[in-house]
């Protein structure tokens, strides 16, 4: 019983990274209807630079992304505006074409850069472990977790109250509509891609506080993320945030009962199942 | 005085068909000026070649005598002119307020309560619903928070796409008294029917598209009274 309890605990607190991983997924995803298939990989990168910023400049992964949001923010735009954009008039199947592109083409830098050798900081100031009852739970892991439902709540306030976040929800819903009310979606889709891909710089940040990188975590994070959004489906945070947790969870009890192997194992299963019961998710509208 | 809006030789279309051939007209400022034609006519993508939705292919389109015809969207919004589009094309998964709040996004650095009070004493029933998403609206609901959004950017050109479309009856007589409304207000408007009957009562003058082309104009009672009209489009 303890162990199942230690156990699901250590997920939710995954759980919640992973939602603000697959918060930045289906803020693209919802907007401009484009799956960006590179999406673990712009976590695996904001988890290099995080590597870099800590052993080059001494700068702890907590803080790194002081640094890393701007430079994926500003990636983001880049990748909108160099890639993205061309794209959008064109079958779907051409998107995924350049995505994926994009996934193998980072995948491949990051193994000239940092060789396929797991990397990771030596220390962060948020360390230790604080007790409750018989149950130890990681502080790394725990702040983790708090940060990123306080993002997931500034972005919520940001789409349901700022002018830009309002933008973005009347593009979703009706691009030509939106412009007509004097929005340049041009820029309200490049806005989004970026903010997408800043919250993966947040994320990585988060993750080596407690955890290395190698080379097939954009794989794996990519596939969570499509998870999370699959089981969520669009236009609910709240539901993304339990569709996070959910995973987070399942992946946490397959590695302490099953076995460490079959955590990407399980979260596949958890996709091929909502795809086959609720393709539309289970919290999404319509 | 120059038109308010001037459209001069246009064409357009969608890919390699050409819809539109040659469309000139004008609406001059306090007008109410309807364009009626069958289905398929080409009403809307006249509209929506205005609002340069789609791109025209040749010919200028002045507005206040400045040449639109390369403006995106956006920008000609921002000129003052609202485009109420065929459907509505609310943001269904906001809420009527938001849609209307959408509605004053040019003016968004100083944002004014008031302009919304205005909307909600034209149609109350928006106000009763401010808080519902717009896609859990009525048609007639929704075809009034589609005009509500347009006013709400304080426009000084209306153009409306078949606001009588899908709608019942009843319904529709309310929305055009509400048209009437505008019109004494002194607002400038385009409106797109196919209800004659409905859009010749308000309109002050029409021009007849089919095929694309523009084969009559004249004052709405002229039309009312035209052979042409009478046989094709009120089947008397
Ligand atoms: N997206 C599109 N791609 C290709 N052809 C189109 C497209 N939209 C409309 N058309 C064609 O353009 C012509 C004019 O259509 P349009 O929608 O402008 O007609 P309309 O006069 O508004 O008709 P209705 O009264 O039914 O709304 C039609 O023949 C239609 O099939
Ligand atoms: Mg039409």
């Amino acid at each position: 019983m303890e162990t199942i309890i230690q156990s699901v605990f250590s997920g939710i607190l995954m759980g919640c990274i992973y939602a603000l991983i697959a918060l930045g997924l289906s803020l693209i995803f919802g907007v401009m209807n484009v799956v960006n298939f590179a999406h673990g990989n712009f976590v695996m990168l904001s988890m290099y630079f995080t590597f870099w910023a800590g052993s080059l400049y001494k700068i702890d992964a907590i803080f790194s992304p002081i640094i890393t949001f701007p430079l994926l923010f500003l990636f983001g735009i880049l990748v909108y505006h160099g890639l993205i954009k061309q794209t959008l008039q064109e079958h779907y199947t051409i998107q995924i074409a350049v995505t994926v592109g994009l996934m193998t083409f980072l995948g491949a830098i990051t193994q000239l850069v940092w060789q396929a050798r797991p990397r990771a900081l030596a220390y962060s100031i948020v360390q230790g472990t604080i007790r409750f009852g018989s149950y130890t739970i990681a502080l790394s892991r725990l702040i983790s977790a708090i940060i990123s439902l306080i993002i997931i709540m500034i972005i919520s306030y940001f789409l349901a109250k700022t002018w830009p976040g309002m933008a973005i929800r009347a593009t979703s819903d009706d691009s030509n509509a939106a412009s007509l009310m004097g929005i340049n979606f041009q820029r309200t889709y490049a806005l989004a891609f970026a903010l997408g891909s800043g919250l993966t710089a947040i994320a990585g940040g988060l993750l080596m506080t407690f955890q290395q990188v190698d080379p097939t975590m954009g794989l794996r994070f990519g596939l969570l993320s499509f998870c999370i959004l699959a089981l969520a489906g669009l236009g609910s945070i709240t539901g993304l945030v339990i569709s996070g947790l959910i995973v987070g969870i399942s992946e946490s009890l397959a590695m302490t009962f099953w076995d460490p192997r079959a955590r990407t194992l399980v979260i596949y299963l958890i996709f091929i199942l909502v795809l086959w019961f609720k393709p539309r998710g289970i919290f999404g509208r319509k | 005085m120059n038109p308010m809006l001037h459209v001069n030789e246009i064409s357009s279309g969608y890919g390699k068909i050409t819809i539109l051939r040659d469309i000139n007209f004008q609406v001059k400022e306090n007008e109410v000026v309807a364009i009626i034609g069958s289905n398929g006519a080409g009403k809307t993508t006249l509209l929506k070649t205005i609002s340069n939705l789609i791109p025209a292919t040749t010919g200028k389109i002045l507005f206040q005598g400045k040449d639109i015809v390369k403006f995106p969207p956006h920008m000609i919004t921002q000129l003052g002119i609202a485009h109420i589009p065929e459907g509505g094309k609310l943001f269904a998964n906001m809420t009527v307020y938001e849609n209307l709040l959408m509605g004053t996004y040019n003016h968004r650095k100083n944002f004014q309560k008031s302009v919304l009070e205005e909307i909600y004493q034209i149609f109350p029933v928006l106000k009763k619903r401010e808080k519902q998403l717009a896609k859990t609206l009525s048609g007639g609901e929704k075809q009034m928070l589609s005009i509500g959004r347009g006013l709400a950017s304080q426009p000084k050109f209306i153009m409306l796409d078949e606001p009588s479309q899908g709608i019942a009856p009843k319904l529709v007589d309310d929305i055009y008294n509400k048209l009437s409304i505008l019109k004494e207000k002194g607002l400038t408007i385009l409106l797109i029917e196919q209800n004659i009957n409905y859009a010749l009562h308000l309109a002050e003058r029409a021009y007849v598209l089919e095929n694309g082309k523009i084969v009559m104009d004249g004052s709405s009672e002229e039309l009312l009274n035209s052979e042409h009209i009478k046989k094709h489009y009120l089947g008397l």
